[in-house]
């Protein structure tokens, strides 16, 4: 768009600094003090942490090797050699269970990331420029969304074929269309606001606008529904590991693992109890801090 | 008081046996299968699943018994000629279609001539295209001349290609036979939803007076085996195809419900393609196989459901005995090391295997990963759909991949194909003369005895060419309800319901 400012702009650079105080200057720590008001928030940060711990340091914290079988202790129930039990291939639910932190933290960000890269900026130009370009973005979005989440997922990940990376662009076009709206829609009421108005009067140019001011100011409802989408992310990677679509053998993922302790529900619960604690917990610490971030970057709230 | 508790006892007992000799008539028997059977025409059918419908809707020329040997059904005598290329069967009186077409040796050279229309294009022409001649001798008897020698032919006869279709519906609905199947069998067709139900009604002018008890068979699918026997426990179900293996411990003894098991006739293992790649070197497929534990394996994997095996005849074959078949080698991590120093990988090799998804194909496949591993020898899984898969298989584009076959009564079945040169099944692309010439020869020979030592040579070539891993042979598994009665496991895995009925 916009290689570098135009003379005008640069002229008046100084003064644009000084332009009329935008809202996104809250300090940090007034958020942060905000956020640990809420009680649920900080738990779910501190299990999302914990959770990360887990995954980086996964080789030093699991107990034995999540995929070396040990053809012995086969479905051995859980006691203090393994706390979680054994699997139908003797490996430890415990060491799988940790390095199935790895699979969901990278699905959860990757695929995000993914949704966030080309949804946000896509939003940011639908939403500045409006007109046709508006207007196509939004009937394709329309079409993406009118899909069952699910669905679209299984239907992208099955042409791209199974694999934990073709899984996460599949979760990642999918919460696409998501973050195209929702940044859309802050910028279709941003762009009408007066220090929008004023930026343009000072002569800048609509790269700087969009990247200098528009997006400071729409960027914490970003940040809560990604922090949201992670949550969903891991459970759809999870849902597709679980059929066969996600991370492939003999990589733990909780999906995966779900899905072989499926014929074992009966006989060794151990199985499916712990992955699937696991989905939850981390689920709920990330909705919790989601949550959290909304309520302390909401300014209605305030 | 003791006295009294025997008497009645016994009185118990003698009744209940009474009433295990004396077959119950009316009811309806609800089965489940693990798939829906897409064809319900024997002359185009291609699913195995089809298979179990068409035992109760149509006879066949001959069938097979428990202990895998041909008996009467249509035809009630049969001669072979001396140098084994013409067979004579005789027929049974009193035979009709359900349609009211009588049963004769006119319809039985319809059936063939079906089959062998090329512009039909019956899936049956292999199986029948060494027929050369079928002649009606009289109203009931029929001469079937053959281009060589085939021993098979009988057991070819026992399935698919000897189910006798009605004439008159078959010429009528020509390819359109598929949705309104006429046959002679003890059940005529009522209706199939697709997905939902496959319903046969008892044919009352069936020719065996002592079959059909039930009143009704209806087949119902679920692909899902915890679905299916959850079905069953809740009495939706009368008998259910197959079961998880983790379920089979519970069920030995489960009181509510009764289990027939069995080794069947297929046999499972790696395909390896040795035309190309790494695998093209003989040694590095011994170094694999070496590296491989059959015993643990199946017990990790399969429990009790399957049993270790080392070739494609499994026991209640006539060939099982052969010891390159039945001797399962044992692993040996030393000779696996000597045989990739011989194929010049000292430090292993890596190679993608591919597996169809399931939780079964993924377990085998970790188990061997780990196993191989060991010497160095590294394997990517690489999970593949399956219809996906067997494309690939066919142009021999892999490396490894775990795909079996359900097997059939004559060891022919359970060999020429996949390992004949250039043969339809043959996806290792494996070509060995030698190996031809035999399978041949096998198939003229005519005493068990001949036909036994001329695949004992083939075995001891295939076990040392390794184009195909044989590594177990699955159980066969029904479970069923105790009203259930008089039910027969015959080693194909076919539900055979004329005989069976239901007690209150």
């Amino acid at each position: 768009m916009m290689r570098g400012p135009r003379a005008a702009d640069l002229a008046l650079a100084p003064a644009a600094e000084e332009r009329p105080r935008t809202r996104h200057t809250y300090g940090f720590r007034y958020l942060l003090r905000r956020f640990a008001r809420n009680r649920l928030a900080l738990v779910g940060l501190w299990v999302v942490m914990l959770i990360i711990v887990f995954a980086v340091f996964a080789s030093w914290i699991a107990p034995y090797s999540p995929i070396k079988p040990d053809f012995v202790n086969l479905l051995k129930p859980p006691d203090t050699g393994h706390l979680m039990g054994t699997d139908d291939l003797g490996r430890d639910v415990l060491s799988r269970v940790i390095f199935g932190t790895r699979t969901s933290l990278l699905a959860g960000v990757i695929s995000v990331g993914i949704a966030v890269m080309a949804g946000l900026p896509l939003g940011l130009v639908s939403g500045y420029y409006r007109g046709r370009l508006d207007d196509l973005l939004m009937r394709i979005t329309d079409a993406m969304l009118s899909f069952p989440f699910l669905v679209l997922a299984l239907t992208i990940a099955a042409v791209l074929g199974a694999g934990l990376d073709r899984a996460m662009i599949a979760i990642g076009i999918v919460f696409m269309p998501a973050f195209i709206r929702l940044s859309r829609g802050q910028v279709l009421s941003e762009r009408e606001q007066n220090y929008v108005e004023a930026a343009r009067a000072l002569g800048a140019g609509d790269g700087r606008i969009i990247w200098k001011h528009i997006l400071p100011n729409i960027i914490s409802p970003v940040l809560v529904q990604a922090s949201l989408a992670t949550a969903a992310a891991i459970t759809a990677e999870a849902a597709l590991s679980f059929l066969g679509l996600g991370t492939q053998p003999p990589t733990p993922s909780w999906g995966s693992m779900l899905n072989f302790a499926q014929a074992y529900l009966s006989t060794a619960p151990w199985m499916a109890i712990y992955p699937g604690l696991a989905i939850f917990i981390t689920v709920l610490a990330l909705n919790l801090l989601g949550d959290g971030l909304r309520e302390a970057l909401d300014p209605r709230l305030r | 008081m003791k006295r009294l508790l025997v008497l009645v006892v016994i009185a118990v007992l003698a009744f209940t046996s009474i009433s295990i000799a004396a077959p119950r008539r009316g009811g309806t028997i609800r089965v489940g299968l693990n798939a829906d059977p897409p064809n319900m025409d024997p002359h185009q059918s291609t699913a195995a699943v089809d298979r179990q419908v068409f035992q109760n809707l149509f006879d066949k020329l001959v069938d097979i018994n428990q202990d895998l040997e041909i008996v009467p059904m249509l035809a009630t005598s049969w001669t072979i000629s001396e140098n084994g290329r013409v067979y004579t069967f005789r027929l049974r009186t009193n035979v009709v279609f359900h349609d009211g077409t009588p049963f004769n040796a006119e319809a039985v050279k319809y059936n063939f001539d079906r089959m062998l229309d090329r512009s039909f294009g019956s899936l049956r022409f292999s199986e029948v295209n060494l027929v050369t001649n079928v002649q009606v001798v009289d109203n009931l008897t029929v001469r079937i001349t053959l281009e060589k020698p085939y021993s098979p032919f009988l057991s070819i006869m026992a399935d698919r290609a000897g189910m006798m279709v009605s004439p008159t519906a078959a010429r009528q609905a020509g390819k359109g036979f598929s949705l309104q199947p006429v046959g002679t069998g003890p059940y005529r067709f009522v209706e199939k939803r697709p997905q939902e139900r496959i319903v046969l009604e008892r044919f009352d002018r069936h020719w065996d007076r002592n079959a059909g008890n039930a009143q009704q068979i209806i087949y119902r699918p679920f692909t899902d085996e915890n679905a299916r026997l959850a079905n069953l426990r809740a009495g939706e179900l009368d008998m259910i195809d197959a079961v998880a293996p983790s379920e089979v411990p519970r069920l030995r003894t489960d009181p509510q419900l009764k289990m027939a098991e069995r080794v069947g006739i297929g046999w499972q293992g790696m395909w390896i393609q040795v035309e190309s790649g790494i695998f093209a070197n003989k040694a590095l497929r011994q170094a694999l196989n070496a590296t491989i534990d059959r015993r643990t394996l199946v017990r990790v994997v399969f429990g009790e459901t399957a049993e270790p095996g080392n070739g494609p005849f499994p026991p209640g074959m006539f060939t099982h005995s052969i010891p390159a078949n039945s001797r399962v080698p044992e692993r040996n991590l030393d000779l696996a090391r000597q045989k990739l120093r011989e194929g010049g990988q000292p430090n292993g090799f890596g190679f993608t295997l591919k597996v169809t998804p399931g939780r079964t194909p993924q377990q085998v496949a970790q188990v061997i990963q780990s196993m191989a591993g060991e010497v160095g020898i590294r394997v990517n899984i690489e999970i593949v759909e399956f219809g996906a898969l067997l494309s690939q298989l066919d142009a021999h584009r892999f490396e490894a991949s775990l795909l079996g076959w359900s097997g059939r009564p004559d060891p022919d079945a359970n060999i020429y194909g996949f390992f004949v040169t250039g043969g339809t099944l043959n996806n290792s692309a494996y070509a060995n003369s030698r190996v031809d010439a035999l399978m041949d020869a096998a198939r003229i020979l005519t005493t068990p005895e001949q036909r036994r030592r001329a695949y004992t040579d083939v075995m001891n070539i295939l076990n040392e060419d390794l184009p195909y891993l044989f590594l177990w042979w699955p159980k066969d598994y029904k479970v069923y309800s105790p009203k259930l009665q008089g039910f027969v496991h015959v080693p194909d895995g076919m539900m055979r319901f004329r005989h069976v009925w239901l007690n209150p």
